[in-house]
């Protein structure tokens, strides 16, 4: 009887499994609108302003998305993510200016270079608990600012570095006009959100986050913790300087503090704060908000005479997330329904 | 007779000048029920994260089937078979039960084994077949416990130690977890060690009983024998008066 009462309230019920495979199918349908409408963009008359910001935009969201993996997903607090970022800028712009290397090859250079540094920083960090790890990024961080201002003769030092233009051309990457970076933005959103995905609901992903919720109980239940967050932070590092190679053709130039510094971090990690950590949309979401308050910020400052406007909306941003919304807008949102596996 | 899964020989703690154990030296046997017993402070916490490799001790080595694990890794104890649970539960909080239970099958199961017909097996043997898709924070305290059991067999599970898995449940509850130990051992073949501090919650569940006080063991035997021993008696009730119950 008992049994009979309980099946009915379950037939009755919603089940969490079925909201959440209901609101995937939702989400799902917004994201192919907004991916449409980003697409046709170039199309519309709408002026290269408004394409640059978007291009922006995905750039952040790309880049937003790469540090997710590791602090979102794998909970590992990524204070100088700005270091593969910096790395993947300075070694796709080098090898392009000093060696004609075209950025379709000389990124991976950046991609193999961040991958080392985070093989190095993660041996000797990740086996600590605690701080240690956010402490050994920003340690990093300040120490590629240095390094990056030492070297005048090859990164440009305090000035920092231009790549050399070649008006339109595809062997270097570069366009006079935004449109043909919305595209490849768009693809690099695409993609990472992809992977976010596949990681959320991969093996490997389960163990990100069980090492995420609790370290001690994902080796009781068998996991490696050691290798999990080391192989979390290479993916999300290889993601970062991928993205850097795209950021560093967009803006054509990088200097230290654009690269490594405290800003650039935070414009890193706000994407995927706002959006909601842990989550493949959160970014996405995220990145857009940032981008469009800061544009708009940008050209209020701009009227009333005030400039680095959006810095401060950027803190007041993350401290309106801390206090009011911890799980970002996914999570907030959909705190009910999109939750564990495919998010 | 059967084979010994665990030997402790000689084990020894010392955390600066604090000796947390001293000469801590017993075996349990295949599809054993063990009982491991102490007032707070004897030593029973830091006993058990010894063998399960979260500590490394001072002195004295541990055996599981005969090798020498204490040095492993405690993932690499936990896929060789060495499960257990936490005294204050510990559940993977942003993910459901079947997730939680997911993440031990996938690094443990056998060869030939599907993780999700393990997971399966594992739910409907535990009653948490309804609350497969639910988070941990919202189930009753008992079936987070069933859960954590759930997570520490599944995949290959041969010794499970399980730390005060009866504390904050009613007596009701304590009994239906006992019953459902007591089924995995008879049904799993799974060797089980408790880890209790109230004796009266132990006796109907163990045939055999440790008893650790002052950082070593002072008794080993039946629960009977046990609860008639004048020092068993003397560490929980500080006189030689009457026997424990």
């Amino acid at each position: 009887m008992e049994a009979a009462v309980s099946d009915q309230a379950a037939g009755n019920a919603t089940s969490p499994a079925t909201n959440a495979a209901s609101a995937h199918r939702r989400a799902f349908a917004y994201g192919l609108i907004a991916f449409a409408l980003v697409a046709c963009l170039p199309l519309l008359p709408v002026n290269n302003y408004i394409l640059a910001a978007t291009v922006r935009a995905l750039i952040f969201i790309s880049l937003g998305q790469a540090w997710n993996v590791v602090a979102g997903i794998g909970g590992l607090l990524s204070l100088g993510h700005g270091v593969f970022l910096g790395l993947g800028c300075y070694t796709t712009g080098i090898l392009f200016n000093k060696y004609g290397i075209p950025p379709w090859f000389g990124v991976w250079g950046g991609v193999v270079l961040s991958l080392l540094v985070a093989l190095v920083m993660g041996s000797m960090t990740l086996r600590m608990r605690g701080v240690f790890f956010a402490l050994a990024t920003v340690a990093a961080s300040l120490a590629m600012v240095q390094i990056s201002r030492h070297f005048v003769d090859l990164t440009g030092g305090a000035d920092g570095l231009a790549l050399k233009f070649f008006g339109n051309s595809l062997w270097a990457a570069q366009s006079r006009t935004p449109a043909p970076f919305l595209y490849a933005a768009l693809a690099f959103v695409t993609a990472y959100y992809w992977i976010t995905r596949w990681i959320l609901n991969s093996k490997f992903g389960l163990e990100m986050q069980a090492v995420r919720d609790d370290e001690v109980a994902a080796a009781a239940a068998g996991v490696a913790v050691f290798r999990t967050k080391m192989l979390g932070l290479l993916v999300s590092a290889a993601m970062t300087a991928l993205a850097a190679g795209l950021y560093m053709q967009f803006y054509m130039a990088i200097d230290p503090e654009a690269a490594f510094g405290l800003s650039q971090a935070i414009q890193l990690q706000l994407p995927a704060l706002i959006g909601g950590l842990g989550t493949a949309w959160g970014p996405i979401i995220g990145g857009a908000i940032m981008i469009f308050l800061s544009e708009v910020t940008n050209w209020g400052g701009t009227k009333v005479g005030i400039s680095g406007l959006d810095i401060f909306v950027y803190g007041l941003m993350l401290l309106a997330v801390v206090l009011y919304a911890p799980k970002g807008v996914v999570g907030t949102l959909l705190r009910n329904t999109v939750k564990g596996s495919g998010r | 007779m059967s084979a010994v899964v665990l030997e402790v020989n000689g084990v020894a703690r010392n955390f600066g000048g604090v000796v947390a154990l001293r000469d801590v030296s017993f075996s349990v046997r295949e599809g054993e029920v063990m009982g491991l017993i102490g007032p707070n402070g004897a030593g029973k916490s830091t006993l058990f994260e010894i063998i399960s490799g979260n500590l490394r001790p001072t002195a004295g080595r541990i055996s599981y089937f005969g090798k020498d694990c204490t040095t492993m890794a405690s993932h690499l104890r936990r896929r060789a078979g060495m499960c257990r649970t936490f005294q204050k539960v510990r559940l993977f909080e942003s993910m459901t039960v079947r997730q939680n239970i997911s993440v031990a099958a996938s690094q443990c199961v056998q060869p030939g084994r599907d993780v999700q017909e393990e997971v399966a097996a594992i739910l409907a043997q535990l009653r948490l077949e309804a609350q497969s898709e639910r988070r941990p924070s919202e189930l009753t305290l008992a079936d987070r416990k069933r859960v954590e059991i759930g997570r520490a067999i599944a995949g290959y599970c041969r010794l499970l130690m399980l730390d005060e898995s009866m504390s904050g449940l009613t007596h009701d509850e304590a009994q239906h977890l006992i019953e459902e130990i007591l089924t995995l051992n008879r049904s799993r073949g799974i060797t089980v060690i408790v880890v209790e501090h109230v004796l009266s919650v132990l006796a109907a569940m163990v045939k055999r009983l440790v008893v650790l006080h002052n950082a070593t063991v002072v008794a080993d035997g039946t629960p009977t024998e046990v609860a008639h021993d004048p020092v068993v008696i003397e560490a929980y009730l500080g006189t030689k008066q009457k026997a424990l119950r």
